[in-house]
């Protein structure tokens, strides 16, 4: 019996250093000479910069350097955008340069030599500020008497389109109801446990860089550094190790990092520098605020005959470089059909600049679609007197209804289990002994709720037309090692999905080796394949899989063609099996991948002439795209005299296709969950009406602990299919399907008091407000 | 110059006698003067965990103790947790076999508070493991399987788990 790593629980090849205090994140590395960095921010929102004086600080102990924005033009290029039709994109420098517009923006680095001096010299640099009026809310920001936050621009819009598909008029003219609601979600972000670190050694006598972050995607780091800096891309190599979580928060141009790569470039020695949780709660980035008037065009028996939404984002102050913000509310745009029978639509968007940090990537960017439409049909249920699931499934589409095209761009539907998820999800759940027993409750006084919500996750992302259809193919680099190891070289930049473990596990199987055998590289732009994304997009369970084994398949045949020369055997009658190639039907003459590799390194002459010895093979992976599609249920209990929330149960089923390692496939769903929960119960963004930021300590920014996550139960549907690579992603369906769900759940549980929740964010206080007991 | 101060202690089983500044913390002596990397900063004003080390056997936020208060300790990280033969200590040994972690920055704090636990507590229940490690934030995972990895460390270490 040959063992098969693939689809099973093996122990991470990871672990054993993040275990034992021996892992590699950016700020456990010291080089010498290192120097650090810290920055004086801004404190206040919106303000011409007057004056900074630095004079004092820089007679500090230990004091370096002192860099202010108007350094920067001479020897650096602003962070820019592409072009996107429609969508402003106005120039800034790594530190605020003329004008500050959030507070937390890096106004001044210092660079010391130790962090201790460099936050002294910090607090010792003045900077005058000339303020002017704060922009704090989106819908205040587009009107016309709103201060600007960009002269050049003239107004905050930084974009407005309205998409229309089918046939609205025709639609609101048939419906028995059109009803419309405003629906919000509010700022929040992805805190990682690691924030956002670099550590730059510039080489003045060869004018190479070498820098290492704390990054999702390193070749485009360089890409970056590269042009930011004015260096050739071949003098600057990106170093990512252990990268401590990210969400999305981690695949930009950080202004910091090209701070310390700046600084090192000026000065011939390393910096480096870690963010503090403070830094990354106001700088960091965050997430997700945005409102939308929704319409919905309904007949009495919940048939959605169309929608239209008219969308409204805060991208805060600067759109993060190189992912423009807008991309995300067009993906909302082409993904909110989903699985449903939405052919009639219309989707406004207008994106506004504030004076709030910039709004970057969480884990399913594109949530508010699902956030909006699950919302909507508990809405629509109440509104019309039907059930939450009946209404779901009797919009969701058919199978026999399809293939077709999603409504609104090229991906087609086909195969879709979303349906069978909810039914899956409603039986595990017990839904009608659920009813029963909230009836019971409710008749003690104890209000019990159940949520619902369904979705489909690009993962990864088919093709929807909206100009970033780039990220369909991965490239990957497998070499046949002199000792017959195999190591893979791959495109994906892991923080925290076990990639090293995942990739060793089907290459393993694949090559017909033991896992200890295999070995996966990456984050080191110098030898891993160039991509424009990393890791991300709930990517890495199919991209890298698809290009590892291409590349695997060249050298296989090439390693049996010389085996079958070795063994007098043609190459397809041969098996590798441990790492020894042998006739398949049995036989006495065997020979190992160690002697194969061996010839094919140092004796290639020994072999027929023609012989293809070349141990190393790149393949790249062209897909088409694949969805994983789910349904969550949540059981909650909200108690009244306290507003507090408790989730009695939480239970998840799941196509993401073959899970290469369950357990891993598990953790991402429950971490994503985890972060949903966090999203509608504790955590807030919070800035005052003046613009100025409340949240930056975990006392006032509250992650959810092993006491507020509860058990999450997750269901497997895995479709029988013939496709090459049957695992699909799950990064982020976790924390796009759980904000919806959650506050389904909790509207259902108040619906005796009346209560209507049309936001996102439910802390105890809002709950007794929106009850009514406070006001 | 800020005034530094001699300070004595054992860590990790190691005599050290080291000249520290009032101001330097636990963390920052352990991290940087010492090298011992293995202890993680993630929020630097006590709530996350991730620096937590043991203290002449009790779990302290080292991002809170100023290493000058460490005079005279005995102090455990996470690269002294496992015996030293090779072997991983059973709470790391857990965790791993119930792949407890993704991306791993929080698990110094998980495993010092595990081992803590596992001390004093050999057979905790599910509500005790919540409650032990509710003073530890991790980002990832959904404590879930860190549940289970401290369950399957406390199997280990009581034999019923090879």
């Amino acid at each position: 019996m040959v063992q098969r790593f693939t689809g099973t629980r093996v122990k991470r090849v990871e672990d054993p250093r993040l275990l034992t205090g021996r892992s590699r994140f950016v700020d456990d590395i010291s080089l010498p000479g290192m120097l650090y960095a810290a920055f004086v921010r801004s404190t206040v929102p919106h303000a011409r910069i007057a004056s900074i004086d630095a004079a004092a600080a820089r007679e500090m102990p230990g004091i370096v350097a002192v860099y202010v924005g108007a350094d920067l033009p001479e020897h650096a290029n602003p962070l820019m955008l592409q072009p996107v039709e429609g969508l402003k994109t106005p120039a800034f420098y790594a530190l605020a340069h003329e004008k500050v517009r959030f507070v937390g923006e890096p106004v001044a680095m210092v660079v010391a030599e130790s962090r201790y001096q460099a936050e002294d010299a910090c607090d010792s640099i003045y900077v005058e500020y000339e303020p002017l009026p704060p922009v704090t809310d989106m819908e205040a920001a587009i009107r016309p008497d709103s201060a600007v936050l960009f002269d050049e621009l003239g107004d905050n819009v930084m974009y407005h389109s309205e998409a229309k598909y089918g046939d609205l008029d025709a639609a609101f003219a048939g419906a028995d109801r059109v009803i419309t609601e405003k629906i919000s979600q509010h700022r929040y972000a992805n805190v990682p446990m690691e924030g956002h670190a670099g550590l730059s050694s510039f080489d003045p006598s060869m004018g190479e860089l070498v820098h290492y972050s704390s990054h999702q995607g390193p070749h485009m780091l360089r890409f970056g550094l590269s042009f930011l800096l004015r260096l050739p891309l071949n003098n600057v190599r990106v170093l990512c190790g252990d990268v401590g979580g990210a969400f999305g928060s981690k695949g930009y141009f950080h202004r910091e990092e090209i701070m310390t790569a700046f600084a090192s470039m000026r000065l011939g020695k390393p910096v480096k520098w870690a963010a503090d949780r403070n830094e990354n709660l106001l700088a960091g980035g965050q997430t997700r605020e945005e409102s939308a008037v929704v319409e919905a065009a309904v007949k009495n028996d919940g048939t959605l005959l169309g929608l239209r939404v008219k969308l409204i984002v805060d991208q805060g102050a600067y759109q993060c470089v190189p992912y423009p913000t807008i991309v995300f509310p067009l993906l909302a745009r082409a993904l909110m059909p989903s699985a449903y029978r939405i052919t009639n639509f219309e989707f406004h968007i207008t994106m506004a600049a504030t004076n709030k940090a910039p709004y970057i990537a969480y884990r399913g960017p594109w949530e508010i679609e699902t956030f909006l439409r699950e919302r909507l049909w508990d809405i629509l249920a109440v509104e019309l007197g039907l059930d939450p699931v009946e209404i779901r499934r009797k919009n969701l589409w058919e199978n026999q209804e399809l293939p077709r095209p999603l409504a609104t761009g090229a991906a087609i539907l086909k195969n879709l289990t979303v349906r069978e998820c909810l039914d899956q999800a409603v039986a595990a759940i017990d839904y009608p002994g659920f009813r029963q027993e909230q009836e019971r409750a409710r008749a003690q006084g104890r209000y019990l709720g159940l949520g619902i919500s369904c979705f489909m996750e690009p993962a990864p992302q088919p093709i929807f037309g909206i100009g970033f259809d780039f990220v369909r193919s991965e490239t990957a680099t497998v070499q046949l090692e002199p000792d017959g190891g195999v190591t893979v070289f791959t495109a994906q930049a892991p923080h925290g999905q076990g990639h090293e473990t995942t990739i060793a596990q089907v290459c393993a199987d694949g090559m017909g080796v033991s896992m200890s055998q295999v070995k996966v590289i990456h984050g080191d732009t110098r030898v891993v394949p160039f991509t424009n994304i990393g890791t991300g997009a709930s990517r890495g369970a199919t991209m890298p899989i698809g290009a590892a084994l291409g590349a695997l398949r060249i050298i296989k045949d090439r390693v049996l063609r010389i085996a079958g020369h070795m063994l007098e055997t043609a190459p397809e009658d041969l098996q590798i099996v441990n790492g020894v190639v042998s006739p398949i039907g049995g036989g006495d003459r065997s020979v190992s991948l160690f002697e194969i590799a061996i010839v094919a390194y140092t004796a290639p002459f020994t072999l027929p002439p023609g012989t293809d010895t070349e141990m190393k093979a790149t393949y790249t992976f062209d897909y088409e795209g694949a969805w994983a599609q789910s349904c969550h249920a949540a059981l909650v209990e909200v108690d009244t005299g306290t507003g507090k929330v408790e989730i009695k149960r939480y239970v998840v089923v799941e196509d993401c296709g073959e899970p290469i390692h369950p357990a891993i496939v598990d953790g991402q769903i429950c971490g994503g969950i985890a972060q949903g929960i966090g999203a509608v119960l504790y955590e807030k963004s919070a800035y005052d009406e003046d613009g100025q930021y409340l949240a930056g300590t975990f006392m006032d920014y509250l992650l959810p602990t092993s006491m507020e996550v509860p058990h999450i139960e997750i269901h497997h549907i895995i479709p029988e299919t013939d496709e090459e690579i049957p695992h699909h992603g799950v990064g982020e369906g976790g924390l796009i399907g759980s904000p919806a769900c959650v506050v389904n759940a909790i509207e259902d549980a108040l619906r005796p008091l009346g209560v209507k929740i049309r936001e996102q964010y439910l802390p105890p206080a809002r709950i007794l407000e929106l009850i009514g007991s406070i006001k | 110059m800020q005034k530094e101060h001699s300070i004595r202690l054992t860590v990790n089983s190691i005599h050290r006698d080291a000249s520290v500044e009032a101001r330097r913390t636990l963390a920052d002596f352990l991290r940087i003067d010492l090298g011992l990397t293995g202890t993680h900063l993630g929020c630097e004003h006590g709530v996350c965990g991730a620096c937590t080390v043991l203290v002449n056997g009790e779990p302290v936020r080292s991002c809170l103790m100023f290493a000058v208060q460490a005079d005279g300790t005995e102090i455990t990280t996470v690269e002294g947790v496992a015996p030293g033969d090779g072997n991983m200590a059973p709470i790391q040994e857990g965790f791993w076999r119930a792949t407890s972690f993704q991306c791993g920055y929080c698990a110094p704090g998980f495993v010092i508070v595990g081992e803590a636990l596992l001390r004093e507590n050999p057979d905790p229940s599910e509500e005790q493991i919540r409650e032990a490690i509710s003073g530890n934030l991790c980002r990832c995972t959904g404590y879930q399987s860190i549940v289970e990895g401290i369950q399957r460390g406390a199997k280990i270490a009581r034999g019923e788990e090879a």
